[in-house]
């Protein structure tokens, strides 16, 4: 047992406790130098007792040579646990703490070793990377300048061509009525049978289009049917009460198939065939009128045990219903482009009928829309899909491109003569073809410029040390989930063929050693999903420990050089040379 | 809530037909009184001169005679029995609650010797009268009949009858043509044996207030159900049920089910009425002038409270409690059905529970956050999702793939684990747990036979007949560490869904035709099906101790007698003001009624609570005798720490509060032990005469002497805090001393809410914090000694080993500590007999504080004669505030030893 007068005190304090009296370090009162550990709290904020138990507020230092010195709260001090490696917290002999500081300090400093090496090899990837990003972004602020003024001469070469265009239409034009009259007494007849194509043709593709607008209003359909449904489950209902008792069970199986079948027919109705499963009845009739009459013995248990799980329900029909999605997937595959995440929208808005908020919906059209600039899958195809068709375009080295086209416009605009009658047939089409090509041109020049500006607006950090995360995303399976992170873009959870969205990308926080992304899909009975990526410093960008600490919650940590600081190195080596210092000499290098 | 869910008294025939029922419709008359093995008995009989017609529907077939039997016992305990006549071939036995009553209440029958039979009162017909204590004699008038308590020679005290309310549908064969069946919802109860409900009224005579029978989620006194400028209300409805989202201020029947009601009024004292009866039950509380067009008018000047009991089943047996004081109440019941358990020492400490930790990792996270924070906490608690599929006695093996581990790394700490076991079994032909049951019998049979199939977290499930003592036997063993795999010692266990709860049955439970052991049907024993189940596990955790380790269950289901088995919480309640408002009144009345060890989830199980309210919480639950934090599984994360330090800091003192004054609670604790006096009280419980406190639900009294008022809304800068009167008051946090008899308006600060020690009682604390409360073990203690206006006071402290059964052989400490004349005296409570086990203790007192004193300097202690230093000092060294307060530094007298310190 070292001496009280020192015991718990750090080397730095011990001057403090010199004097015969000493202040409480609150200013409150005097305590003698007897009173200091004494084992009893004269001071509130614990200076008398930095030794002992007595005082809650209280800090006991351990020296624990060979490793790192530790303050502990005084509570740990002789409570019958080794706090301290050097057991210097257990001194009333109640318990034996073998001094371990040797062993631990060991493993402590080859971690710290390690650490520092992780440290030394990540700086200089993360100086690299900032070189390269710095590089990269005025390589695209170049690329951006010289494309907003290329953007301008085409536009006016669009725009002549457009004007010589039309020109050529309107003398076309004349010509053909010209031409109409000389045939339309012979032709009358087949004219008016080509009109009549025509306009069934126009009047087909109209209701067409009605149809893709009833989507945008789905819950009204379903509220309809729904409401149709309960009215049918009472009827049934009292019905089977005024009748054979034995007869209610199959009444109420006939009831249950009912209703799924009439599911199956509001949704065919939004193109979503065959994702009717039983955890959707179940959801709407929690939301609904909640009757749960008429529901088999299965369903109507689902349905109680979901009112506390919420989701759980609809996992566990998840599970079962795994094959039929699998066929959905493969059906609607070949009718859409973008399966999934038409799922997760049809998923969305049922959700959203769920809480039968007008506004709401609103906010999740909006969110669709979104979810096309955003998806990873998309954006980051289509922005390399433009990387290749812009190879001939942005390679700057060749003579330009522009150039070239600057050159044809003025040919044909010189050749084309208008006032040659009847106008040639070749020159015309020639105009046409260079107006689409030169506008295509344009578009595709419109929209670089427009991802680019994106792209410039993001906050890559102070040193823009996150501007390669940039069009990458992050994987991490864990079970029967994928994790997808994508920086400045957005985050999800992919099971099998369903996508779940963790968040959208927010922002970085806890000054760029977190990730934020939030607003995500929202929960059934919670909040709407978020994710907090925490950066931690590594040599490769590699995601981990994803957790759900929280319901709908959750974190992850991404190990990365950029957050491989030169400062935090300083520190770690500093650490180290303190604990080598400690060590004492006979020992090293052993 | 649904209300529509669940069914009400009017969709209830028995309880429809009961309440509709007009006073004096019944027609039994007493004959054949007798004495009969130290009983007296007598037969019920109708009437004979047909003067039953009018309002009653004549009977199909004229009832046999009911076999009456009036029984007394030790300390003013009448008990009242009335069961159909078994040589008269009634066609099936009716239920008669086994196992609650305790055997050591058999010995306590008083052999009656004599009967007098006089007329009372010009009545016009015969009483016979028996003695039943010293001060009051217990009658049974013969036409019509009633049974009552009254003082010798006086006034009444309760009475049966009175109302000629009593009703006793007698079981009948079914006759052709008989539909006996009840539907309910898609629900249809086949009912087998027909109408067989029992219906009666009790009189509570000289009372202001009625109190008891839980579980409501409503006021502590009970409010009128009935009466003139009542509106509609659902009678009390007494049937476990599984409320999802309860709401606060209803007469819903939820989790359990106590039939024990107290009376309380100023001149008449405390009397309670206790009806052992496990079939669904329905008690009106009538408001006073409900009776005014029945033309009886009671012998009886006095105030009074009607209320009707009914029951759709059973028997009546029932105890009549005479008090008088309101203590005596609640040792009267607990000498009938037990006192609760002594929980083990770590039990009494702070609980962390989630739906659910999810994983290993996760534990050691939220374990080792305490300790970063340093917040103590002493248990861990792992939900239904620990389990391999809800299959209890397993482990998810992704999530929990070292279980011993994971409890021996909580162990060295000093803490504690707690699984959760349901009583529905999955029905999975490759569990072991439901093979061995199929294969052996033990679930209850469906109404066609088969083993009942109800849907609950596993699925497709079954429920074992835990009324069954070979069952529960069977049961019990499976808590072995064998056979228990991944078990260790530092595990307990948690029963939750005991109502029963089956989400696919009616209203969430088990159909009333499923049959029992012993071809009892569900619904004779329905409200009794947790408190098996808990008998069952706490039996189970016994023998896995070998009978020397205190059990620790929790259950959420509960019965009379469930206070013997373990400790009960008030189930999945919101996280609300409401809520936190109505968990006073809802653990004052389960431990009214025998239920010491209870506490509601705090933060509130549903929802997220603001951090304000989760302060709130923690402040209050740190006084309940259960304080257990939890949340459903869709809320965030409210872990102490979560919240900001300035929340962190107020969470981590209200969490302290509870570990300083851990001595005291548990002394508390043992006095529910050993008397069935509850550790949390009404005001009334400790100030009878004081008529301000008896319908106060807001404050209570934690042991007599400390109270305790929530702070109950958002944004409090004031509270108004009625202080019993006779003596002061000292605030817990100031050492500040307020008036008695005074409703004081309080400022309200957010570190604190209203909390004072009565002037004249010492209470034991241990100001020193530590990980968990297994490391305060040797920790000195501190007294606070509050004097009253004659610079007297007394308290005790109980300590014992905190874990074994060695205290019942006398290895404890128990002192009292008496403060008179200017000096402290420290006495022996223990009573040593030979061969009695000693438990040794080197724990000193470190501080002791004397609030109500000025002016000394030193003490003298004797027999050392050594002198301490009398210093002013904080009231407490963490969160105190106001002016320092006169402090014995370091008396270092040990507890176990007697002793004397003089005020100099």
């Amino acid at each position: 047992t070292p001496p009280r007068d020192s015991l718990g005190i750090p080397p730095e304090d011990a001057k403090y406790f010199k004097s015969d009296f000493i202040k409480c370090r609150d200013g409150s009162k005097k305590f003698t130098k007897a009173q200091l550990n004494d084992d009893f709290c004269d001071c509130p904020d614990g200076t008398d007792e930095p030794g002992t138990s007595a005082c809650s507020r209280g800090k006991f230092y351990c020296r624990n040579t060979g490793h790192v010195p530790l303050s502990l709260f005084s509570s740990r001090v002789n409570d019958g646990i080794c706090d301290c490696c050097d057991g210097s917290d257990e001194y009333d002999g109640k318990v034996k703490c073998p001094n371990t500081c040797w062993e631990a300090g060991k493993v402590a400093r080859a971690k710290l070793k390690k650490k520092i090496a992780t440290y030394k090899e990540g700086v200089a990837i993360r100086k690299q990377e900032v070189e390269q990003a710095k590089e990269g972004i005025s390589k695209s602020e170049a690329e951006l300048t010289k494309l907003k003024s290329d953007e301008k001469i085409l536009k006016g070469l669009v725009q002549q061509l457009k004007d010589r265009k039309e020109q050529i239409e309107k003398v076309e034009e004349k010509e053909r009525l010209e031409k109409e009259k000389e045939e339309k007494k012979k032709k009358e007849s087949e004219e008016k049978a080509d009109e009549q194509d025509k306009d069934s043709t126009e009047r087909q593709h109209e209701e067409n289009h009605e149809k893709i607008g009833n989507l945008d209003e789905p819950s009204l359909e379903q509220d309809a049917s729904q409401v149709n449904d309960n009215d049918a489950v009472e009827a049934d209902q009292n019905g089977d009460s005024s009748g054979n008792e034995a007869s209610h069970s199959q009444g109420a199986d006939q009831h249950a198939a009912d209703i799924k079948k009439t599911m199956v027919e509001t949704e065919s109705g939004h193109d979503v065939e065959s994702n009717t499963s039983p955890d959707k009845i179940v959801k709407q009739e929690i939301d609904g009128s909640d009757n749960t009459e008429g529901l088999s013995r299965e369903e109507l248990g689902r349905l109680v045990a979901s009112r506390w799980t919420g989701e759980n329900s609809e996992e566990q029909t998840k599970e079962v219903n795994d094959a039929k999605k699998e066929e959905l997937k493969g059906s609607s595959e070949t009718q859409e482009t973008e399966p999934d995440e038409d799922y997760d929208g049809y998923n969305s808005s049922e959700d959203n009928y769920k809480y039968g908020d007008a506004a709401e919906e609103e906010d999740m059209d909006d969110e669709f829309e979104e979810d096309d600039h955003h998806d990873s899958d998309a954006s980051y195809k289509s922005d390399s899909e433009d990387q290749t068709d812009f190879s001939d375009l942005t390679t700057t080295s060749s003579p330009s491109w522009l150039d070239k086209i600057q050159q044809t416009v003025r040919n044909i605009l010189q050749a084309v003569n208008l006032f040659q009658s009847p106008i040639d047939k070749s020159e015309a089409a020639h105009i046409r073809k260079e107006y689409d090509d030169a506008s295509t041109k344009l578009s595709k020049i419109q929209s670089r410029i427009s991802s680019l500006s994106q792209k410039l607006e993001n906050d890559y950090g102070p040193e823009k040390e996150f501007y390669s995360f940039y069009d990458r995303c992050f994987e991490n399976k864990q079970n029967k989930y994928v994790y997808k992170v994508c920086p400045f873009k957005q985050a999800s959870q992919v099971e099998g063929h369903s996508t779940t969205q963790l968040g959208r990308w927010e922002k970085f926080e806890d000054s760029y050693r977190t990730m934020l992304f939030s607003n995500g899909d929202r929960c059934w009975n919670g909040p709407d999903r978020s994710l907090k990526v925490r950066l931690r410093c590594g040599l490769d960008n590699e995601l981990t420990d994803v957790d759900e600490p929280s319901r709908c919650e959750y974190v992850a940590i991404l190990s990365t050089p950029a957050l491989c600081l030169e400062e935090k190195l300083k520190e770690l080596q500093h650490k180290l040379d303190l604990m080598n210092m400690e060590q004492p000499q006979s020992h090293d290098e052993l | 809530w649904k209300k529509e869910e669940f069914r009400n008294c009017n969709q209830t025939p028995f309880c429809k037909r009961a309440r509709s029922r007009k006073p004096g419709s019944c027609s039994l008359v007493a004959t054949d009184v007798s004495i009969n093995d130290g009983d007296l008995t007598a037969k019920l009989l109708p009437k004979i001169n047909g003067n039953s017609e009018g309002e009653e529907e004549q009977k199909e077939e004229p009832n046999k005679p009911l076999l009456l039997r009036l029984s007394v016992y030790q300390n003013g305990i009448l008990r009242l029995k009335v069961d159909e006549d078994p040589t008269l071939d009634p066609p099936k036995k009716r239920f008669e609650v086994p196992d609650v009553i305790i055997p050591e209440f058999n010995d306590k029958k008083l052999w009656l010797q004599r009967v007098s039979t006089e007329v009372i009162n010009g009545d016009s017909s015969p009483s016979s009268v028996v003695y039943l204590s010293d001060d009051h004699e217990a009658v049974l008038r013969h036409d019509p009949f009633e049974v009552y308590v009254c003082k010798k020679g006086g006034d009444r005290v309760l009475s049966m009858n009175s109302h000629g309310l009593f009703d006793f549908e007698q079981l009948r064969s079914r006759k052709e043509g008989d539909n006996w069946e009840e539907s309910f919802r898609s629900h249809t109860d086949s009912r087998p044996y027909g109408p067989q409900s029992i219906s009666f009224d009790v009189s509570f005579y000289g009372a202001d207030f009625v109190y008891g029978i839980p579980e409501h989620a409503t006021s502590l006194a009970l409010k009128p159900t009935r009466g003139p400028e009542i509106e509609f209300s659902e009678p009390y409805r007494l049937f476990n049920l599984d409320v999802f989202e309860y709401i606060h201020d209803s007469p819903f029947g939820i989790y359990g089910s106590i039939p024990f009601m107290i009376s309380h009024g100023e001149v008449h004292g405390t009397l309670g009425f206790f009806w052992l009866n496990a079939a669904e039950m329905q008690i009106d509380v009538l408001g006073s002038g409900w009776d005014a067009e029945s033309g009886i008018s009671l012998p009886s000047s006095q105030g009074r409270i009607d209320t009707l009991w009914m029951s759709e089943a059973g028997i009546v047996d029932a105890f009549f409690f005479v008090g008088p004081e309101p203590k005596d109440v609640v040792k009267q019941y607990a000498s009938v059905t037990g006192t609760s358990a002594m929980p083990q020492h770590f039990a009494t400490a702070y609980h962390q529970c989630r739906w659910n930790y999810r994983d290993e990792e996760d534990v050691e996270n939220v374990d080792s956050k305490f300790d970063e924070f340093d917040i103590p906490y002493d248990v861990l608690w792992l939900d239904i999702e620990h389990t391999d599929g809800k299959r209890y006695f397993t482990w998810d093996k992704v999530l929990f793939p070292h279980p011993e581990e994971m409890q021996k790394k909580l162990a060295a700490k000093g803490r504690h684990m707690v699984t959760i076991v349901d009583p529905h079994i999955k029905r999975d032909e490759s569990f072991h747990l439901h093979k061995e049951a199929t294969n052996n019998g033990y679930y209850v049979k469906d109404a066609s036979g088969r083993d009942y199939d109800g849907w609950c977290w596993s699925g497709s499930s079954s429920y074992l007949d835990m009324l069954n003592p070979e069952i529960r036997s069977w049961w019990a063993e499976k808590f072995s560490l064998q056979n228990y795999v991944g078990s260790t010692p530092s595990l307990y266990i948690w029963n939750d869904m005991n109502e029963p709860s089956v989400f696919n049955g009616p209203e969430v439970t088990m159909p009333r035709d499923v049959i029992h052991y012993g071809g009892v049907e569900h619904r004779e024993v329905h409200n009794a099906y947790g408190y098996y189940f808990h008998m069952g596990t706490a039996d189970g955790l016994l023998k896995r101790g070998d009978g020397n380790d205190r059990p620790f269950v929790l259950s959420r289901a509960f019965f009379p007698g469930s206070q013997r088995f373990g400790a009960v919480w008030t189930g999945d309640n919101s996280a609300d003001w409401d809520h936190l408002r109505v968990s006073v009144p809802m653990i004052l009345t389960l431990g009214l009624t025998g239920m010491s060890f209870t506490g509601a989830d705090v933060g509130g199980f549903f929802g997220n609570p603001e951090p304000e309210l989760l302060v709130r919480w923690y402040q209050l639950g740190a006084y309940y005798p259960f304080f257990r934090g939890h949340a459903h599984h869709d809320t965030k994360r409210r872990e102490p720490w979560l919240f900001g330090e300035k929340n962190t800091e107020l969470m981590r003192d209200a969490i302290r509060t509870r570990y300083m004054f851990l001595p005291y609670f548990y002394t508390l604790f043992r006095e529910a032990n050993t008397t069935g006096i509850p550790v949390v009280r009404p005001l009334w419980m400790e100030f009878p005469s004081d008529e301000a406190t008896f319908s106060n639900d807001e404050a209570f009294m934690v042991g007599n002497c400390l109270l305790v008022q929530g702070i109950y809304t958002e944004r409090a800068k004031h509270a108004s805090v009625y202080l019993p009167r006779g003596q002061s008051w000292y605030d817990l946090r100031t050492g500040v001393a307020y008036a008695g008899g005074v409703t004081h308006k309080l400022e309200v600060q957010e570190d604190n809410i209203p909390a004072f020690q009565k002037a004249g009682t010492i209470v034991p604390r241990k100001d020193r914090y530590r990980r968990s409360s297994t490391q305060m073990a040797n920790d000195p203690y501190t007294l606070v000694i509050a004097l009253n206006s004659s610079q007297a006071a007394e308290g005790e402290l109980y300590v014992d080993d905190g874990k074994s059964f060695e205290f019942e052989k006398g290895a404890y400490i128990h002192r009292r500590f008496v403060f008179s004349d200017g000096k402290l005296i420290s006495l022996n409570l223990a009573t040593p007999k030979s061969g009695y086990k000693v438990y040794s203790s080197e724990c000193v007192i470190e501080r002791i504080i004397l609030l109500g004193l000025s002016g000394v300097k030193s003490a003298l202690i004797e027999p050392t004669n050594e002198r301490a230093d009398i210093e002013s000092g904080p009231l407490r060294l963490q969160g105190g505030r106001g002016p320092s307060v006169l402090t014995i530094r370091k008396p270092n007298v040990r507890i176990s030893d007697d002793w004397t310190i003089k005020i100099l």
